[in-house]
């Protein structure tokens, strides 16, 4: 794994994200480009650089967002473990793997999230909040062909067949 | 037999004491104040934050440049500019209202005129939208004003004579709002027809929900929602949105009212901070 190409994706997304999300938003759905990034390198690479790249990718979440600082970190390093520990199991190089790996495990995420919100505000809606959490999950789901094929342009991809934990 | 104590450097290298360490990391900046975990915050983004600016420039500049050349194929330019000043006209008979009836209260029940001693003299700070929150479940922006500018915690931000939100962290030169959509946000408001007391709370979606509406509020779509100075912290009378749809649903106690924010987010390049 390479690591500056990671800090420089991990950059643009950041700055993408927190400046020009309203040009691709539609209505209420944003896409969460940092999930498919845990996603891409919890299939890559190995369980220590995975979790740190994770780790690494919620704390760039959590700097540019309201609320709660490292609880992005937490869930993107739990996600991260759970979707290494049974990769070996998935044709994780099919594009289909990894839009419906990145749709469920998105959805889990953001359902995480706002249970989490909820305790501290008790102001969600529930039908409102569930509509949102699949239109984002959907949403985040089908940018991975996009964001996975510029990510693989960066690391190497060979390894997305074959890997072997260091 | 000898056998040697595992160093850190080689505890590190195995991977469940780095999960545990990242976590343990996580936890403890969990548990921080968030006054502290704000200003790191602030620290660790601000070297972002004039790539932020130059993007955010960039991104109004190109979305001004395709508006006009819209408008200047369906002459939508002039259609818009009147749009914002009814907007603003609207608001301020909002506001104008308000002041009616606050002022047939008094002389109801006072018979005697009184100085209107809401009027608090306030410095406004004009500052550009640089950033939004980077969560689909949090609903802030970062502005281009900070400490320096003489921006402070719990100033009250405005757009088109309507509340944008709250300053809720402080770095010198740039500050975050939390916006009236943020699930944080709680806001003393009042309805501006009936007179009737409400609480103004965000859902991370582009509308709010009142809170806190008696069942026998007439209601009706459109009526307009003003902050009441109960609190202290907002200054009265400010618009803050629009009822758009209420409901009152059997064995409930109170109505279940979805309202509008009078300031589109997505749309303000530039707000007003008004400090105290």
């Amino acid at each position: 794994m390479r690591w500056f190409p990671f800090f420089c994706i991990l950059f643009s997304i950041s700055l993408f994200q927190s400046t020009l999300m309203y040009w691709i938003t539609l209505g209420s759905a944003a896409p969460d480009l940092y999930f498919p990034f845990v996603v891409f390198y919890s299939f890559l690479t190995d369980i220590k650089r995975n979790t740190l790249a994770n780790w690494l990718t919620g704390m760039s979440k959590d700097v540019f967002s309201e609320g709660s600082f490292g609880i992005n970190s937490v869930f993107f390093v739990a996600i991260g473990f759970f979707v290494w520990s049974f990769r070996e199991i998935l044709f994780r190089g099919h594009l289909v793997t990894q839009i419906l790996i990145t749709f469920i495990f998105s959805v889990i995420y953001n359902i995480a999230y706002t249970i989490h919100q909820e305790i501290f505000f008790y102001s969600l809606s529930l039908s409102a909040t569930l509509w949102m959490i699949f239109c984002c999950s959907l949403y985040t789901a089908m940018i991975v062909p996009v964001l996975f094929w510029i990510l693989k342009k960066f690391q190497p991809t060979q390894k997305l067949f074959f890997i072997k934990d260091n | 037999m000898r056998t040697s104590t595992p160093s850190f450097s080689n505890l590190i290298k195995h991977p469940l004491a780095t999960i545990i360490t990242l976590l343990v990391i996580s936890l403890v900046l969990l548990s921080l104040p968030p006054n502290i975990s704000g200003c790191i915050k602030m620290t660790c983004s601000a070297p972002m934050r004039p790539f932020q600016w130059a993007t955010c420039f960039c991104s109004n500049k190109a979305s001004a440049f395709f508006d006009n050349v819209i408008s200047a194929l369906h002459d939508a330019q002039e259609k818009r500019h009147l749009e914002k000043q009814v907007l603003q006209i609207k608001n301020k008979l909002v506001e104008q209202q308000d002041t009616i009836y606050k002022l047939q209260n008094k002389l109801r029940t006072l018979s005697k005129f009184q100085t209107e001693n809401t009027a608090v003299k306030k410095s406004p700070i004009l500052a550009d939208v640089i950033g939004y929150d980077s969560s689909n479940f949090r609903k802030s922006i970062t502005i281009n004003a900070g400490s320096k500018q003489g921006v402070k915690p719990n100033d009250i931000v405005v757009s088109d004579n309507a509340l944008v939100g709250k300053i809720t962290t402080v770095s010198k030169r740039h500050s975050i709002v939390q916006l009236v959509t943020d699930p944080a946000a709680r806001i003393p408001g009042r309805i501006v027809r009936t007179r009737e007391q409400v609480i103004v709370e965000g859902n991370a979606t582009a509308f709010c929900k009142l809170k806190y509406t008696p069942r026998w509020a007439k209601l009706k779509k459109g009526d307009d929602i003003v902050t009441s100075d109960i609190g202290g912290l907002y200054p009265p009378s400010l618009p803050i949105a629009t009822v758009v749809e209420n409901e009152t649903k059997s064995g409930a106690l109170f109505q279940s009212v979805k309202v509008l924010p009078r300031v589109n987010i997505s749309k303000v390049e530039s707000v007003l901070v008004i400090t105290q």
